[in-house]
């Protein structure tokens, strides 16, 4: 079994409430999104999926593996992170970053040169990282998770809201790129904000509310409704067939025409 | 820079050649301990820099200096109290040592959270144990007469002394030497961990285990360098910006080039202190090292705005 398993996993940081409680959930090998409202914990059960966040309870399996357990050289070969917001201490340039990817990897220069390509910043990668805008900043750590499952057929990305500073047409390619990695027979697992995007483009959903209960998995077709985005969002959902595939649109946002 | 670092020593003390082979001994004892400290405080300082990702680190953020202060005036006070006199020479290895790893360790614990040193717990309680230290310090110096804030006041500002014990110098020469290589084979991890937490341990660096090894290294070194010269203010800040500026970002040999440029720093220097002579004897290196890198490094801060 490739997938990413999680065993009633309870998720808390020092002294507060539990942010996930008792929370099992099965990931096979696929484009999964994750939708719920802000503040729900979808954060922090990422980085329990990465092996960043140790459960006090319960464990997240990678083949029979507990993630939190693996040492970290280890871990890096098989599951990739893409923070919300990333950060970069040094004046490191484009290229390094992304070559960071490879840090417990052999590092090939192909490899580093195709994920630059794939999010279109070959021609500034020798720049300073911190000169680029945050849009861009994302790609460039999104390319690093790439390079780093470069190679590891079924390798697990976790991508923490990788659209939130991308255009419609750099969305649109980033979405390519993770799709390009199941293909490959990867995993990826994002946080999403849009549900549009989410029921077009993801293979499986994750319906997380707040207090961080799980509200249903499953086929993205099935998860992203409008009865279970109401019953999540608590605002009324309308799905909507256009040109370009179905659409799901909330309905208290709207302006009176 | 070892060409800068060489030639100067030499052409220290006056601008001949020795012609003695004695002078050449002491001039040698000059160089290397010069040497020594430079590199220690340099490598320090960029490894302190890196995984507290601060630029403002330095090697006596750790307390340790203020520990060896502290070490030294308590070791002059016993003696005091035991013969009733304050003897003027060098402090004492063992009270240095005992100062500088007691606060050391004191540090290294407290700032422990989940069994790794925190960065900002480290820089405050580093502050804090510093604060402390330096209080007691002032304390037990006033129970001595005024001879005892003489030793201690000397010591502050720094000297590379050629009276050092031709063992002592040599060992921890050798012990900079190898803490700098230890500090360059971790040059990968600590180029990683300039990204933020998760992504470090993403990318699979092992976060607590190299900010352990790296402030023990840290540590080792400054104790060291402050054994051999006391504490020599800024080299540990400036070395590390004046070795990024030619050498990059890059830890590996951003490392080798920190040691060199310490290096060069410490001998520059002390050649200084050797050729301005003042009707008390010889300035303090401290006070040198102070009034020059001041202006330098708030010239680096101007020249890079992001440092």
């Amino acid at each position: 079994m490739n997938g990413l398993v999680c065993e009633g996993i309870t998720l808390r940081y020092e002294r507060s409430e539990p942010v996930i409680s008792s929370l099992s959930l099965t990931l096979e090998p696929g484009l999964w999104a994750m939708v719920g409202p802000n503040g729900a914990g979808k954060s922090t059960l990422l980085r329990a999926l990465a092996g960043l966040h140790a459960p006090e309870a319960g464990r997240v399996l990678l083949k029979g593996e507990p993630v939190h357990r693996m040492a970290a050289r280890h871990r890096a070969t098989r599951i990739a992170y893409v923070p919300q917001r990333s950060s970069v201490w040094a004046g490191f340039d484009v290229r390094t970053i992304v070559a960071m990817g490879r840090h417990a990897l052999p590092r090939r220069d192909e490899t580093i040169e195709r994920a630059l390509d794939g999010v279109a910043l070959l021609d500034r990668a020798e720049e300073p990282y911190r000169s680029l805008s945050v849009g861009q900043q994302q790609r460039v750590t999104i390319a690093r998770a790439l390079a780093q499952l470069d190679g590891s057929e079924g390798g697990v990305l976790v991508a923490d809201e990788p659209l939130s500073a991308q255009d419609p047409a750099f969305a649109a390619r980033v979405m390519g790129l993770l799709r390009g990695h199941v293909e490959r027979g990867g995993l990826v697992v994002a946080a999403l904000h849009d549900c549009t995007t989410a029921l077009r483009c993801a293979d499986g959903g994750v319906l997380l509310s707040s207090g961080g209960t799980l509200v249903t998995s499953g086929p993205a077709v099935d998860t992203f409704t409008p009865g279970w985005m109401e019953r999540v969002f608590g605002v009324g959902f309308d799905l909507v067939r256009t040109p370009g595939g179905p659409a799901l649109l909330p309905r208290g946002a709207t302006m009176p025409l | 820079m070892i060409a800068i670092a060489l030639r100067f020593s030499i052409g220290s003390e006056g601008f001949a050649l020795p012609n003695r082979a004695d002078v050449w001994s002491l001039r040698l004892t000059n160089v290397v301990a010069g040497v020594s400290v430079g590199m220690a405080l340099g490598v320090a300082g960029a490894l302190l820099q890196a995984i507290l990702r601060n630029p403002l680190a330095s090697p006596f953020l750790l307390g340790l200096t203020s520990g060896a202060g502290l070490g030294v005036v308590v070791a002059t006070y016993i003696t005091y109290l035991a013969t009733g006199a304050i003897l003027m020479s060098g402090p004492p290895v063992f009270a240095v040592l005992l100062g500088s790893f007691g606060a050391l360790g004191l540090v290294y614990l407290l700032s422990q959270r989940r069994g790794t040193p925190e960065p900002t717990s480290l820089v405050l309680v580093g502050v804090i144990v510093s604060v402390c230290c330096a209080a007691l310090t002032s304390f037990i110096q006033h129970l001595m007469p005024d001879q005892g804030m003489a030793v201690y006041t000397r010591w502050v500002m720094g000297a590379i002394s050629a009276e050092t014990g031709t063992v002592t110098l040599w060992t921890v020469a050798g012990a900079t030497v190898a803490g700098t290589l230890w500090a360059m084979t971790l040059g990968d991890d600590l180029d990683a961990a300039a990204l933020s937490d998760d992504e470090a341990r993403s990318v699979g660096v092992s976060l607590g285990r190299l900010r352990a090894v790296s402030v023990l290294i840290a540590g080792l070194l400054t104790a060291g360098s402050v054994l051999l010269a006391g504490p020599i203010a800024f080299v540990g800040l400036i070395a590390p910006h004046l070795a990024r500026r030619v050498a990059g970002p890059g830890h590996r040999w951003g490392i080798c080039a920190t040691a060199l440029a310490g290096g060069a720093l410490v001998v520059l220097a002390d050649s200084g202190v050797a050729f301005i002579r003042t009707p008390s004897g010889r300035m303090p290196i401290g006070v040198l090292t102070a009034i020059i890198g001041g202006p330098l490094f708030i010239w680096l801060l101007r020249r890079e705005r992001e440092l």
